[in-house]
C-alpha cells in the first residue's frame, strides 16, 4: 500500500541508523570543533545517536548514554541549540545574545529538560576557568521520565560571542560518581575555541 | 468507466466500514469487575501496567492536599464511581486528563493551571467519568476490531476483483491500469478505515462533552463552566508563538480524534442553557489548591517554549488578583526569555510589579537589577541587586551578584 511505503522507508532508515558505528574516543586529547579536552580513558563517541545532526555538539559516553553521557561543545553563537529541535512547534532552548552565567546555567537547564529529562534545577554555581577564560561551574540534579534520579556538572564560558559547554549526566545511584574524577580531569583540561 | 467502478466499490467498502460502529451501551455499574475471560479484562491488564509505570513517573505530584483536592471533585461528580477511579496528578505542562477502563485516571497540571475555578476543572473530571461510565474504551477497541477485520474483508475482495478484471484485460498496459487502480483503491479503503476510528472518537469526545455538563451541573456546579473554559483554550490557541497551533481550531481533518474547540464550546452553552442554576460556590477552592504549584508549574510550562500562550495564561492568571508577585515574575521571565524588541523594558515593568506584591520570590529583585542593568539605569540595578542581597543573603548565586555590582561600582 502507498501509504504504507513512507512508514517502511522510515522504519528501514532507522534499521539502518540502528547499524551505525559507535566510533571509540581513545584516551588523549578530543576534539569538538575548535573546544578541545583531555580524555583519561577510552569513551565511546555517541554523538550519532544523541546530537541530532548539531555539528558543533559531541556526546561520549563510557557504558551507554542512559549510564552516563558527556557533551562537550564547540563555540556557540547566537541562536544555536545544545539539543536538536524535533519540531518547529517544540523549539529547543537557543543561545541569546548578551547572556550572563545565571542565564547560561538556566539555557544548560532548559536544555536537559528539552532532552526528556524531568524536574532538571541546577544548584551550587561556582567560578571557574574553562582554559584560560572565565566560566561558571555548576552542578544539576534531575529524574528520567521513568524516576531515576539523575545527577549533572556542567562548565560553562563564553568569550567573544561563542559559549563552550562541557555537560557531564548520569544516574546519582553509582554512575555518577563512579565516573566524576575522570569528568573533573575532563573539565580541568578543557580549552575552548578561540 | 474505471472510475465509476471504483467509485461503487468505494460506496460498498464505505458502507462495510460504518456498519462497523456500534451502538452505545448502558452505563457501567459502579464496582464491575470485567470477567476473566473477556476482552475488557485484557485492557484492563493493560491499563493496570500503565498504572504501575505511571506510580514510578517523575512527574507523578504526590502532594497529599493536591491530591485529596481532585479526588474530591471528581467524587463530587462521580459519587457512585468514587470507589472505581484511581486518579494521579501529574506535573505536565499540558492541558490534557484521560481516563482508563480500570479507573486509572490521569489529570495534568497544566489543565490544573487553565482551570479558572472548581467547576471549570469538575467540567473536564465529568467529561473523563463519562468515558468510563459510557464504556467508551471498551466500545473503540471493540468497533476497531470490527472495523479491521470488515476492511480486511473489503480489501480482498476488491483485490480479487482486481485481479479477475486485470486477468481478463486486452493488453498488459490494460492490466497494469487496473492494477494500478486496485492498489489505490484498497488504499482509499484503509484511510476510510482510519478516517472512521477517528469519527468514532469525534462522536465519544461530544457524547463524553455533553453527558459529562449534565453530571456537573446534576452535582451543582456551574455548566456555564463548559463554555468558559473552552473559550479561554480558544483564546489561549490564538496566542500561540506558532502559526500551525494558531490555526489547530480553523478546520477539523479526518484524523482529528476530538471536534474542533469553537464547536464544543458553542454545543456546551447550548445544553447549559437547558440545565438548572448552579447551587455549589466554587470560587477560590481551585486556587487554594494549586497555589503552591503555580512557580513551578509556570516554569515547567516556560520550557514549553511557547511564550504567546504563558504570558496568556498568567493574564487569565492574573484576573483574580492574587498571587501576583509569582505571576508577574514569571511574565517578566516570559518577556526576558522571549526576548523580541521591547520585552526586557516590559520584562524589567513586570518584575517591578512583582517587588510590590508581597508573594514576590526573591528573584524578582535579581532579575529587575539584571533588566535595569541591560536597559542603562545603574542606580536602578545597583538598588534591585541590593535587595536581592539583603532578602536572600545565603543565595547560591549570591557571589553572581556581587560581581554584577562591583561591576556597575566601577561603571563597567
Amino acid at each position: 500500500m502507498r501509504i504504507l511505503r513512507p512508514l517502511l522507508a522510515a522504519a528501514a532508515v532507522l534499521a539502518l541508523a540502528a547499524c551505525e558505528t559507535i566510533p571509540k574516543a581513545p584516551a588523549g586529547p578530543y576534539k569538538a570543533g575548535a573546544s578541545q579536552v583531555t580524555l583519561g580513558r577510552d569513551w565511546s563517541d555517541v554523538s550519532v545517536l544523541l546530537a541530532g545532526g548539531l555539528k558543533k555538539v559531541k556526546v561520549l559516553s563510557i557504558d551507554g548514554p542512559i549510564l552516563n553521557r558527556l557533551y562537550i561543545t564547540d563555540g556557540l553563537a547566537v541562536g544555536e541549540s545544545l539539543v536538536k529541535s524535533p519540531s518547529k512547534e517544540r523549539p529547543t532552548p537557543k543561545l541569546r545574545a548578551g547572556m550572563n552565567s545565571s542565564e547560561r546555567m538556566e539555557f544548560v537547564a532548559d536544555s536537559i529538560a528539552a532532552m526528556g529529562y524531568q524536574r532538571v534545577e541546577t544548584m551550587k554555581p561556582r567560578p571557574a576557568k574553562f582554559g584560560e577564560q572565565q566560566a561558571v561551574r555548576f552542578d544539576i540534579t534531575a529524574r528520567t521520565e521513568d524516576g531515576l534520579d539523575v545527577q549533572g556538572t556542567a562548565l560553562a564560558s563564553e568569550a567573544a560571542g561563542k559559549t563552550a559547554f562541557v555537560l557531564f549526566l548520569a544516574p546519582a545511584e553509582h554512575y555518577f560518581q563512579a565516573s566524576l574524577p575522570e569528568v573533573e580531569k575532563v573539565m580541568a583540561s578543557a580549552r575552548p575555541a578561540g | 468507466m474505471f472510475r465509476g467502478r471504483a467509485q461503487a466499490m468505494g460506496a460498498v467498502a464505505a458502507t462495510a466500514l460504518v456498519a462497523a460502529t456500534p451502538a452505545l451501551s448502558a452505563p457501567r455499574p459502579p464496582g464491575l469487575k470485567p470477567a476473566v475471560d473477556s476482552v475488557e479484562a485484557g485492557l484492563w491488564d493493560l491499563m493496570d501496567k500503565a498504572e504501575r509505570e505511571a506510580r514510578q513517573k517523575a512527574e507523578l505530584n504526590t502532594d497529599a492536599a493536591l491530591n485529596a483536592y481532585v479526588r474530591d471533585v471528581i467524587c463530587k461528580v462521580a459519587t457512585e464511581y468514587c470507589g472505581d477511579v484511581r486518579l494521579y496528578v501529574m506535573d505536565r505542562p499540558f492541558f490534557n486528563a484521560t481516563m482508563a477502563p480500570n479507573g486509572y485516571s490521569e489529570v495534568w497540571s497544566g489543565l490544573l493551571l487553565r482551570c479558572e475555578d472548581e467547576s471549570e476543572l469538575a467540567l473536564v473530571l465529568s467529561h473523563e467519568v463519562t468515558h468510563f461510565s459510557e464504556n467508551h474504551s471498551i466500545e473503540a477497541h471493540e468497533a476497531d476490531k470490527r472495523r479491521r477485520n470488515a476492511t480486511m474483508v473489503v480489501a480482498m475482495g476488491i483485490a480479487v476483483v482486481g485481479t479477475v478484471a486485470a486477468a481478463g484485460s486486452a493488453n498488459p498496459q490494460s492490466a497494469q491500469s487496473i492494477m494500478d487502480a486496485t492498489s489505490s483503491l484498497i488504499d482509499v479503503v484503509y484511510l476510510a478505515s482510519i478516517s472512521s476510528y477517528f469519527r468514532f472518537s469525534r462522536e465519544h469526545e461530544t457524547e463524553a462533552d455533553i453527558v459529562g455538563l449534565r453530571r456537573m451541573a446534576a452535582a451543582g456546579y456551574s455548566p456555564q463552566a463548559g463554555g468558559t473554559l473552552w473559550r479561554g483554550l480558544i483564546a489561549e490557541t490564538t496566542t500561540s508563538d506558532f502559526k500551525r497551533v494558531r490555526e489547530q481550531d480553523t478546520r477539523l481533518g479526518i484524523f482529528d480524534s476530538h471536534p474542533l474547540s469553537p464547536l464544543r464550546a458553542e454545543a456546551l452553552d447550548a445544553e447549559a442553557a437547558k440545565l438548572p442554576a448552579p447551587t455549589r460556590v466554587a470560587a477560590n477552592r481551585h486556587r487554594a489548591a494549586i497555589r503552591p504549584f503555580l512557580a513551578a508549574w509556570l516554569k515547567d510550562d516556560l520550557r514549553r517554549r511557547d511564550f504567546g500562550q504563558t504570558l496568556h495564561t498568567i493574564d487569565r492568571l492574573s484576573k483574580a488578583k492574587e498571587d501576583l508577585g509569582v505571576l508577574n515574575f514569571y511574565r517578566g521571565e516570559a518577556l526576558r526569555q522571549r526576548g523580541k524588541a521591547g520585552d526586557l523594558a516590559n520584562a524589567a515593568l513586570a518584575y517591578q510589579a512583582a517587588t510590590e506584591q508581597a508573594d514576590a520570590p526573591p528573584a524578582a529583585w535579581r532579575e529587575l537589577g539584571e533588566a535595569r542593568r541591560r536597559t542603562g539605569d545603574a542606580a536602578g540595578a545597583k538598588a534591585a541587586l541590593a535587595t536581592y542581597l539583603s532578602r536572600a543573603p545565603e543565595a547560591d548565586d549570591a557571589w553572581m551578584v556581587r560581581e554584577t555590582l562591583d561591576a556597575l561600582s566601577k561603571g563597567d
